[in-house]
């Protein structure tokens, strides 16, 4: 099969991860339904791990125990685990290609370094006392330059509290999870089905919207 | 673009203090951390989104010398790579304020973290304009869009109206072209004001169709937008317009809403300089579309860059 990642990202990609400190697992779960979309996102996650001994990858069913120990409900997901094997409720709903694919990067270092939050002191301080569960989504897509920044505050705010899961959406691929949300301009966020709002927001003001869903 | 982007986790580690702080990875920005470099100096650019900035959203850019035709996002990575080539550290975060007086100024992050310097040069360039019209931000998110590379896809197939008839509305109009059924572009002029070359690009699309003199007056729909009442400018009549969606191109505000009251700005919010680019706080500079002036290019807002690191070298770091 021809590669997916091209040799001058292989190689930048490699520089990136020499700043890794610990091992970072990924648990991919698949489903028949969607199986070539989640080939792709499979043999993506199989090259991150050639280019670092670091990373690797577990492949689940979506109907397996794994699936319902994560929560996870739709294929192909990502479930990012630190160092000591723990969940930080950082997911990946699609293939965080395009833009995403720095998300993804940025996260797996996070990751090796224990997933600290990344989040200033003020913001952890809020995030800390939720104690009911929190569910993020991120919808974006791939082309869209302004997801990221959304993505990583999401998965930072998800890092910062155990109740807290935060999903990046692949809007154009799960359209009927958009358009349950109505999505039609990214990065559209909803946090408990309850706040919803479309843009980057900077950190402080997305923690408010978090801090008003719970 | 390609498939995988590496974006933001090109980061580099932050140290305590930094010669210059550049705000905004745009042309202006990035070509004043390459010639702070050649200067000797110890710059830091710090970018929002994306390198590059608006240059992303533009398809083709044909007056970049050098290139005869090369797409915005190309040339975004061409220059940022540039600059990495010549060791210029870039960080991702956004800056919620500034302290610009005196010798140590400081810029702050919207992650909290404080970032220290010598000069400051605010190159944070512009952010689209809205209509100011009733329905707009009721339907953001819901069909009422400012980005043709983040939301033309859900509008597959569908009837969309672009607002404005300038270089950025067309230029964008024939991005959506390819994914939507149809067009119409609604301009506030009696003609449009984009260059002519790209509106035959567009007409040979077979999508489009124009109502000129005419103005959005507000926009309606249930949990999507339906329709948009546009009025024309000359008899003051309105029409209704069936739509899926309204993407919005009128033109852009400067990004200084962060720095209302600390530095000189023109009453639309640009940043007043000197010829090279200093602001009346000594040590901060505005450079790029962020700046009150005539011309708003890549090759001005890069020309800007220069000029206020050759300045900002001689008077703050020569000894």
């Amino acid at each position: 099969m021809a590669k997916l990642l091209p040799d001058n990202i292989t190689k930048q990609v490699k520089e990136i991860f020499s700043s890794m400190e610990g091992s970072v697992k990924a648990l991919l779960f698949k489903s028949e339904k969607n199986r070539d979309y989640c080939s792709t996102a499979e043999q993506m996650l199989q090259e991150l791990s050639e280019i670092e001994s670091k990373i690797s990858y577990e492949v689940h069913d979506l109907d397996s125990e794994m699936a319902e120990k994560y929560g996870i409900e739709l294929a192909p997901s990502m479930v990012l685990l630190t160092p000591e094997g723990d969940d930080k409720g950082v997911r990946f709903l699609g293939i965080p290609a395009g833009h995403e694919f720095g998300t993804l990067l940025q996260d797996i270092i996070s990751f090796s370094k224990g997933a600290i939050s990344d989040l200033s002191k003020d913001s952890i301080q809020k995030i800390e006392k939720i104690n009911s569960p929190v569910d993020i989504k991120v919808f974006v897509t791939t082309t869209c330059p302004y997801c990221p920044k959304a993505v990583l505050t999401a998965h930072n705010i998800a890092m910062a509290n155990k109740n807290i899961t935060a999903y990046m959406v692949e809007a154009n691929e799960f359209q009927e999870l958009s358009r349950k949300y109505g999505v039609s301009s990214v990065p559209q966020i909803v946090i408990n089905d309850k706040v919803t709002f479309v843009g980057a927001y900077p950190e402080g003001q997305f923690v408010d919207q978090v801090m008003k869903a719970v | 673009m390609s498939f995988f982007e590496l974006g933001s986790a090109k980061k580099s580690e932050l140290k305590d203090f930094y010669d210059v702080t550049i705000i905004g990875a745009g042309p202006g920005g990035i070509t004043a951390g390459i010639y702070a470099v050649q200067a000797g100096l110890n710059p830091l650019i710090i970018e929002k989104a994306l390198d590059g900035g608006q240059m992303n959203n533009t398809q083709t850019v044909e007056n970049w010398t050098g290139f005869a035709s090369i797409s915005g996002m190309e040339l975004s990575e061409k220059m940022a790579d540039h600059a990495r080539e010549f060791d210029v550290p870039f960080t991702y975060a956004e800056v919620v304020d500034i302290d610009g007086e005196g010798q140590n100024k400081e810029v702050i992050l919207d992650n909290g973290k404080k970032i220290k310097s010598r000069v400051i040069v605010i190159a944070t360039g512009s952010n689209p304009r809205k209509l100011g019209v009733m329905g707009e931000e009721d339907f953001k998110g819901r069909g009422v869009s400012y980005c043709a590379t983040c939301d033309g896809h859900f509008f597959a197939d569908k009837h969309i109206a672009v607002i404005g008839g300038g270089n950025s509305a067309l230029d964008e109009s024939l991005y959506l072209s390819k994914m939507v059924s149809k067009i119409t572009v609604v301009q506030n002029l009696p003609k449009l004001t984009a260059d002519k070359l790209l509106q035959k690009k567009l007409n040979d699309t077979g999508k489009v169709e124009y109502i000129y003199s005419s103005v959005v007056d507000s926009i309606e729909g249930d949990s999507q937008v339906r329709k948009i009442n546009i009025k024309n400018v000359d008899s003051g009549e309105i029409t209704s317009l069936e739509v899926d969606g309204i993407f919005v191109f009128i033109g852009l505000i400067p990004n200084t809403q962060f720095l209302k009251g600390k530095l000189e700005m023109n009453d639309f919010g640009y940043i007043k300089t000197d010829d090279f680019m200093e602001t009346k706080t000594k040590g901060v500079y505005a450079i790029g579309d962020v700046r009150e002036k005539e011309v708003r290019q890549i090759v001005t807002a890069a020309a800007d860059g220069a000029i206020a690191i050759y300045h900002a070298a001689r008077h703050y770091f020569s000894e």
